[in-house]
This record gives C-alpha cells, sequence and structure tokens, in this order.
C-alpha cells in the first residue's frame, strides 16, 4: 500500500465517516420506531438536527467544558484517522479512549448534579469496555503477527473464524459505546428521567453538534474494527455485512432490553466480555484455534 | 576520576547532611542544598559522559571495615530506637517486631561475616560495578532526588510555620530532616552502584533508616507508628537479604559478586531459584507490594516531599531496581512467571483500591505501588522488549509522580487539606498550579506520554509469550482500566466550577514551587518526545549490558518506537494530540452573556450564586461530589481478599523455587 493511497484514505474516512455515522442514526430512528409502532423522523434528520445545533446561541455553564468539547471530537477523528493510516491498533485505542475520556472529564468540569451523575456513570462504563477492547487487540496480533492493522490486510484470511468467540465480546463493547440498553447507564435518549441527559445535560447547541458528530465518528470507528475481521479475500464486502449486521443486532438487543445498573453491567462487562477473549487468546496460545 | 566521581555521588550529600545538622544559619543550610543539588547533578551528567561504561572499581579496603562497623551500628540503632519507644510508649506490635526482624536481619549477616567467610571483612571484586542501568538510576536520584531537596526549602519552612502557628512545634527540626534527605540520595547512589552484596546490603539499611527517619518528622504518634512498620515491613526484606547472601556463599558458586550470580543464571543452576526468590522479596517489600503495601501507605503523614522523594527516586526505586538487576538470572524459570502474574495482581488491585481513595495523596500511593507492580511484572516477563519497558516505566514514573506528589504539596500549603473533595474547583482559585497537575496526571494517564507508551510496551511485550501470558494480560488490562477511572475523576474534582462573574486570577508565583514544577513538567514532555533517542542512548546498552539482545527490544528508526510487533510513532501523536488539546484550551473562552447556571429543572436563584430555590422559596446551597464506591471497593471490603492473595501469591514463589 503506497502512503499516498494511505493518506488519501485517511481524508476519505474523514470527510465520509460522519455520513455514514449520521445516515446510521437516522435509520436507527426510523427502525426503533417502527419496532415501537410509531412512523418515526425522516431517515436524514440527524443531519436536520445536527445543523440547527450549530445555529444555535453558545450557552456555557462550566469553565472547562469548551476545551473538553473540542478535545473529543479532535482526539476521536485522530483516532480514526490513525485507524485509516493501518497504524498500530493499540495506539489507535489508545488514541481513542483519551477522546472518549474528555467526554466524562467535561461533564465532571460543571457545578451540575446531573452533568455529575452522567459523568461518573459514563467513567464506569469506560471500565467496563475499555478492558475488553484492548484484550481484543491481542487475539488479532497473534493471528497477524503483529499489532499494525496493516498487518490484518496482509494476512490473507479472514479472522472471524479463529476470532469469533473474541467478536461476540466486541459485541458487548459496541452495545455499551453506542450507549444502547440494557447499557445506555451514563445518558438516555428521553430527557424525562432521574439522570435528565447525564453526560451532556450541560451540553447544548454547538458543543452538543460537536459531540453528536463525535459519536457518529466513534461508532463507525467501532464498526470498522468489527469490519476488520473479514476484511480480505475475495469476499471483503462481508466486512460491510458484519459491521452492518452488528450494528442491527445493537438496535434489537436496545429494544427489548431496559437500562441496568452500572454494577450489574460491570459484572457483565468483566465477567462474560473479558472472559470471552480471555479464551479466545488462551485457545490461540494453545494452538487449538 | 572515577574515584572522585563516586566519592562526589555517595559521600559528598552524606556529608553535606552532616554538615546540615552543625550550621544554623538558614541562609547558608539553604546554600548547603543548592551545592549539593549542583554537585549531584553534575557528577551523575558526568557518569553518563564517560565512554568506558561500565566501570569497575573497588576503593581501598579501609572502606570495607566502614561498611562492616557502619552495618551493625545501624541494626544496633534500630534496636536502640525500638526498645526507647518501648520505654517511651510501651509496647506495640511494631516496636517488638522491629527488635525480633533487626535481630533476624543480623544473624545470617554475622554468621557469614565472621564465621564463613575466609577473612573479616570480605574483599568482592570489584567492589562497584557501574554500568547503563547503575548511571539511569543515579541520573533518576541526583535529578529528581535534587530538585525534590531545593523545593523542600520553601516547603519546610512553609510547614513549620504552619506548625508553630497551630502551636505542634516550637524549635525547628529543620536539620534532622535535610540530615535524612540527603544521606537518602548518598546511599541510593551506593546501592545502584555496588556489586558487592554486603556494600548492597548496608546501603539498603541506610535508606531503610532515612524512611524511618523521615516519617516519623512531626513525631506524633500516629507519625512514629507508621515509620516503626516501615522499619519492620523492610526489615523482612534485610533478613531476605541476609539469607540470600549466606545461600549464595555456602552454593557451589561461592561468591557474594552480584554481576557474577546473575551471569550463572538459575537456568543453568537451579540451587540459585532460592537466593533469587529472597531478593526479590528484599524488593518487593523495599517497593511496597502486596502484602506489606501499607508502609507506604502509612508514610504519607510524613511532610509531602519525603513521600515525592520516596516515590520517585529513592526507596520503593530500590526494590525494583534490584528486581529489574537480577531479571536475567531467573530468566527462563517458573519464578519468572510466577513474578509476572503478581506484578500483574498488583497492578489490578492498587489500581481498584485507588478508586475508593479521598485523600488525594493516597491515591498517589496506590498508583506508586501499582506501577511498580507494572515494572516487576514486565522484569517477570523476562524478555528484551519487557525489560526494556520496564526500565522506561522506571524512568517515566519516577518524573511524574516526583512531580505529582509536588504538586500535591503545594496544593496542601494552598488549602491546606489533602482531600480531594476539598479540591473541588480550585482550578479557578490555582490556575496555573491546578493546569501542572492535571499535565501531571495525563502524563500518567494518557497517549503520548511516557508512561502510556510503556503500557502499550508492556501489552505488546505480554502477548504471544506462552498460554500463562493470557493471564498477565487480562490483569494488566483490567488494571489499566481502573487507573484511568480514578484519574479521570481526580481531574474533574479540579474543574468543577460554576461559571462566576469576572475573570479568574493568576496565583501569585512561588519560584521555589512552580519553578520546580515547571522543570519536572518540561521533563516529561521532552522524554516522551525524545522517548526513541533516550531509548537508544541509555535504555538498549543497558539491555546488552544485562546479556539480553537489545534488537529484539526496540528498533528506532524515523524516530519511531518500533516493537517486533508494533510501531508507536511517538513525535508526531505528540504533535497532533499537543495541537488537538491545547488549540481549543488556549483558544476558546466562553464569553461573559454565553454562560448560564446548570440545570436545576429552572429552580436557580442567580449566575454565580451555587444555591437552588428549595420548599417555600428557601435559598439551599448547591453541593457536588466525587464518587468513591467506598462501600464496595473500599480497603476494608478489598484487603480481606487482597492481603491473603499477596501471601499467597509469595507462598506460591518460594514453593516454586524450593522445588
Amino acid at each position: 500500500m503506497s502512503t499516498g493511497w494511505l493518506i488519501g484514505s485517511a481524508v476519505i474516512a474523514v470527510i465520509v465517516a460522519p455520513l455514514i455515522g449520521g445516515l446510521l442514526r437516522g435509520i436507527d430512528r426510523k427502525l426503533t420506531a417502527h419496532m415501537q409502532g410509531r412512523i418515526g423522523p425522516p431517515i436524514i434528520q440527524p443531519f436536520y438536527d445536527i445543523i440547527k445545533l450549530f445555529g444555535k446561541k453558545p450557552m456555557v455553564a462550566g469553565g472547562a467544558q469548551l476545551a473538553f468539547a473540542y478535545a473529543f471530537i479532535a482526539l476521536i477523528v485522530t483516532a480514526v484517522v490513525f485507524f485509516a493510516l493501518r497504524q498500530d491498533l493499540l495506539v489507535v485505542l489508545f488514541i481513542l479512549f483519551f477522546g472518549s475520556l474528555c467526554l466524562p472529564i467535561g461533564a465532571l468540569s460543571v457545578k451540575s448534579p446531573y452533568s455529575q451523575f452522567g459523568g461518573h456513570r459514563e467513567l464506569l462504563q469506560f471500565l467496563a469496555y475499555e478492558p475488553i477492547l484492548l484484550l481484543a487487540a491481542i487475539p488479532i496480533a497473534l493471528k497477524t503477527g503483529g499489532f499494525p492493522i496493516a498487518n490484518i490486510f496482509e494476512h490473507g484470511q479472514p479472522l472471524l473464524p479463529d476470532l469469533w468467540i473474541t467478536f461476540i465480546a466486541l459485541l458487548i463493547v459496541l452495545a455499551i459505546v453506542m450507549r444502547k440498553s440494557p447499557f445506555d447507564i451514563s445518558g438516555s435518549e428521553h430527557a424525562h428521567q432521574e439522570l435528565v441527559r447525564g453526560v451532556v445535560t450541560e451540553y447544548s447547541g454547538p458543543y452538543l453538534a460537536l459531540i453528536e458528530l463525535g459519536h457518529w465518528y466513534e461508532m463507525v470507528l467501532l464498526l470498522s474494527i468489527l469490519g476488520l475481521f473479514w476484511v480480505v479475500g475475495g469476499l471483503w464486502w462481508l466486512s460491510i455485512i458484519i459491521a452492518l449486521g452488528s450494528w442491527f443486532i445493537m438496535l434489537f438487543v436496545d429494544n427489548i432490553n431496559a437500562r441496568l445498573t452500572w454494577s450489574w453491567m460491570l459484572k457483565f462487562a468483566w465477567g462474560a466480555g473479558v472472559s470471552l477473549v480471555a479464551l479466545n487468546i488462551l485457545f490461540i496460545n494453545l494452538g487449538w484455534m | 576520576m572515577i574515584d572522585s566521581l563516586v566519592g562526589l555521588a555517595i559521600l559528598f550529600p552524606i556529608i553535606t547532611g552532616l554538615i546540615w545538622l552543625l550550621i544554623e544559619n538558614h541562609k547558608a543550610r539553604s546554600g548547603v542544598i543548592y551545592v549539593t543539588a549542583a554537585v549531584l547533578i553534575i557528577s551523575s551528567i558526568f557518569f553518563l559522559r564517560q565512554g568506558s561504561l561500565p566501570i569497575e572499581y573497588s576503593p581501598p579496603p579501609r572502606w570495607e571495615w566502614v561498611i562492616l562497623v557502619a552495618n551493625y551500628a545501624i541494626l544496633a540503632f534500630f534496636i536502640f530506637a525500638a526498645v526507647k519507644d518501648i520505654v517511651q510508649r510501651g509496647v506495640s506490635r511494631h516496636n517488638i517486631l522491629t527488635i525480633a526482624l533487626t535481630v533476624a536481619a543480623g544473624i545470617p549477616l554475622a554468621v557469614f561475616e565472621f564465621a564463613q567467610a575466609p577473612h573479616t571483612p570480605l574483599e568482592v571484586a570489584p567492589t562497584l560495578y557501574i554500568d547503563h542501568l547503575s548511571v539511569i538510576m543515579c541520573l533518576i536520584i541526583s535529578i529528581i532526588g535534587s530538585l525534590i531537596c531545593i523545593y523542600a526549602i520553601r516547603y519546610m519552612r512553609d510547614h513549620e510555620e504552619h506548625r508553630i502557628h497551630l502551636g505542634e512545634l516550637k524549635v525547628t527540626t529543620q536539620p534532622r530532616f535535610f540530615f535524612f534527605m540527603l544521606i537518602f540520595l548518598g546511599a541510593m547512589n551506593g546501592l545502584v552502584f555496588s556489586n558487592s552484596l554486603i556494600w548492597l546490603a548496608f546501603f539498603w539499611e541506610v535508606t531503610t533508616l532515612a524512611c524511618w527517619g523521615l516519617i516519623r518528622h512531626d513525631e506524633e504518634p500516629q507519625h512514629i507508628d507508621n515509620a516503626f512498620r516501615a522499619l519492620w515491613m523492610c526489615l523482612i526484606g534485610s533478613v531476605g537479604f541476609g539469607l540470600a547472601i549466606v545461600l549464595l556463599w555456602n552454593s557451589p558458586l561461592n561468591t557474594i559478586s552480584l554481576a557474577e550470580v546473575v551471569s550463572n543464571g538459575a537456568l543453568a543452576s537451579p540451587f540459585l531459584l532460592l537466593p533469587f526468590a529472597l531478593l526479590c522479596l528484599a524488593g518487593f517489600t523495599k517497593a511496597a507490594q502486596l502484602p506489606v503495601q501499607s508502609w507506604l501507605l502509612g508514610a504519607m503523614v510524613a511532610p509531602t516531599p519525603v513521600s515525592a522523594l520516596l516515590h520517585s527516586s529513592t526507596m520503593v526505586n530500590a526494590g525494583v531496581y534490584l528486581v529489574l538487576r537480577i531479571a536475567p538470572g531467573f530468566q527462563g524459570t517458573n519464578l519468572s512467571t510466577l513474578i509476572a502474574i503478581y506484578g500483574g495482581a498488583v497492578f489490578l488491585f492498587t489500581a481498584i483500591i485507588a478508586i475508593s481513595q479521598s485523600e488525594g495523596k493516597r491515591v498517589l500511593a496506590y498508583s506508586t505501588i501499582g506501577n511498580l507492580g507494572l515494572i516487576i511484572l514486565c522484569a517477570g516477563i523476562n524478555t528484551p522488549l519487557s525489560i526494556a519497558v520496564g526500565i522506561m516505566l522506571l524512568i517515566f514514573h519516577a518524573i511524574s509522580k516526583g512531580l505529582l506528589f509536588l504538586c500535591a504539596g503545594a496544593i496542601e500549603h494552598h488549602i491546606w487539606s489533602r482531600n480531594i473533595e476539598d479540591m473541588e474547583g480550585i482550578a479557578r482559585k490555582l490556575p496555573i498550579l491546578t493546569g501542572i497537575t492535571i499535565a501531571a496526571m495525563l502524563s500518567m494517564l494518557v497517549a503520548p506520554f511516557g508512561v502510556l507508551i510503556t503500557k502499550w510496551g508492556a501489552m505488546e511485550a505480554a502477548s504471544g509469550i506462552g498460554a500463562w501470558s493470557t493471564l498477565v494480560l487480562v490483569l494488566l488490562m483490567l488494571g489499566s482500566g481502573a487507573t484511568t477511572v480514578f484519574w479521570a475523576k481526580w481531574i474533574g474534582r479540579f474543574l468543577c466550577q460554576s461559571p462566576m462573574p469576572g475573570r479568574a486570577k493568576r496565583e501569585p508565583l512561588i519560584p521555589l514551587y512552580h519553578g520546580i514544577l515547571l522543570i519536572l513538567i518540561a521533563f516529561a514532555v521532552v522524554f516522551s518526545i525524545l522517548i526513541a533517542p533516550v531509548y537508544n542512548s541509555v535504555i538498549a546498552p543497558s539491555l546488552t549490558e544485562a546479556g539480553y539482545n537489545a534488537a529484539l527490544a526496540f528498533s528506532t528508526g524515523t524516530g519511531f518506537l518500533k516493537s517486533p510487533v508494533g510501531i508507536f510513532a511517538a513525535w508526531p501523536i505528540f504533535i497532533i494530540i499537543t495541537l488537538a488539546l491545547l488549540i481549543p484550551t488556549l483558544t476558546t473562552r466562553a464569553k461573559p452573556e454565553e454562560s448560564r447556571s446548570s440545570y436545576m429543572c429552572g429552580e436557580n436563584v442567580e449566575l454565580g450564586v451555587d444555591e437552588f430555590v428549595a420548599v417555600a422559596d428557601e435559598r439551599t446551597e448547591l453541593k457536588t461530589g466525587g464518587f468513591y464506591i467506598e462501600n464496595t471497593l473500599g480497603e476494608g471490603n478489598l484487603n480481606r481478599f487482597v492481603v491473603p492473595t499477596g501471601i499467597v501469591l509469595l507462598v506460591i514463589l518460594f514453593v516454586l523455587a524450593v522445588i
């Protein structure tokens, strides 16, 4: 892969990722509405929303809030760029984590009970999914001989047959990062709950738009990581099917579950998620997979 | 040349420490600190510039006698101090154990020196062995340690003024304080240069003594108790040290030269396993690993520069230094595997307990114990890559943790509290100090800083080295997640504030506080950017000297850090992330008319007033707090499980060493 091609793909990724992310959000809302017997908004409603938000008057409720809204999106876009440049997967994840951390820190920098509440819960969500995601990089590296994402493309074989256990664990991560039930503990779609809007309660107007945009990038990046499980060979388009399929499972699970407690989430993630990846690593180390 | 350099690094601070006890004039005494700092820093850089590392050097034989006598004098002093404590304050667990363990540590040493050694004192050739690892340690001790001593000039002045104001203190006790601080630096330099295990054991005891003297400095009952606890817990390690010396002398190798023992290796000579396990025990106790972590937490009662010194450049570093030093000796054994698991367990448990801590310094202490656990984990994985990562973490941790403690001390002297809850919103009152502190926390936490680079390296090193590495990886990843939580929520407390009318005012700059902090944060940044050259110039040579193949650790094309399985584009990441953070931080300022009160369901009083309207229009204060999950993750709950786990792991360690 030439350097020019890689840089080109990074530029395309930065431009296209939010379009895909916004579209998926729109389809999400439409499908969810249908599952609940409603008609729902038009599919491109998220774009209308974000454009409107950018046009609103900025309002600030705490000193450091703004900086962290910008840092949130800037770092996640950086992670997307490093992903497109096919860098070390662990490095991509570390940059993504730093970005994700900006959201709770921004929420904690406002003296607001709801925002603090959401920030604390966001940190617990982070505690739940970060180890799974980091650990998931290990079996991939063991199979492809190294952590650079480029290795996966040079590997020549799809990863899913050997790493399906890890893949299942990553679906848990996807549910937490997409803030879908039963893992939507840090903020809910519906403002009239004990959380109000949790971690984003104190963000409004253009800053809320930045965060929404960051979430789109974050979701597309995570779906791309899932797509890596079948990215080579003649059936490369399967990676898109896999990514979209995982996304659809999230919608479905979201609609049949209620929000659960943080301690349940942590136990489930550390128990089921981490054990699954650990088992996969163990099997690879023992030569069984 | 070399003898004078060794003399400057070891003896000079000890002599200036003694001078502190004698002279009275405050200005002259501060001058002594500056001179000592300058001499130590310059001599440590000279060591690095020495073209001919490693250096073997044996001081004249009369020094053997000095060491011999001084060693027993220190042990006798421990007993004297404990007996004095019994007389003054009655029998307690701490002073009885101190006496018992001092005797237990003295016996094997005396048996060896007076009964078994062919002549007393026994000379070992070479007595001192100075390689790149020693020089890295010497640089950490001399540069960071000296900066901490300079900071302490101001800190101790404020500290004593405050105590005099409270009526706790009448006459200054600073001479004793700086005496211990300075001999600490000298003893640490001696420790990292020693090749003779007798010399190493002696300097080991001097650091224990200095640590005891510094913890009990304020002489409240709690301080004295905690000092004795630190003393006896570290003496467990000294017992191990003494036994290791006897075992090594009576083994077929018949030597107490550390370099010779390590180069033989336990894989070829299995009888070395038990001595190695005993030396590791000594290292673990010094580094406050499980189950003796409580001594380092108790040491938090001491003035903050003491904590900074213990955690960054001395004491606990001696423990991990010893483990890294002997790691090549147990490469490839089951002992090594278990050490990796043990380090991982310490890393995870301390990170979880740290979430529950509401006292800032205790969070820092748990973070230290965890990071040392991570270094021990790296030593246990025992590949060239992991050892390189361990040494890097030692360097970066020393910088960041020294800095964090000094920040905590400076904040404490503004708000007179160590509780994180009292730090709510201090970013407004102390913007520069808080800014440096947050930067220091980020340097422990996120890419692109050095500590994160070492986490990345440790993860890559731990992947794919056998089925057991699965467990190590799980401990490492979970610990890494928990670490993030306790730092992030602390940063959140600093920043938590409502918009207030008017601009925030910058706090007055105090040269000895802000100046030292800025130097250290500059170190953290510069070393992170220049990690590739730093690796090439000092870490790769120390790997080669220890017998590892440095080509299997990192390669450093174009300033990137390449492990055999991955790549960290250190400086590009640094530039991108710094721009992503700094540009918004420096350019976005909310205009006053954009400020709003936080959402309180419309019941706010007015902007800039942290109150809301409750029942019958009563104005009620709006309060927020941090989260600690004390019930679930608190010490009371977890220590019941964590301490036995530590003991069990150590028992397994010795079982593995014996069979």
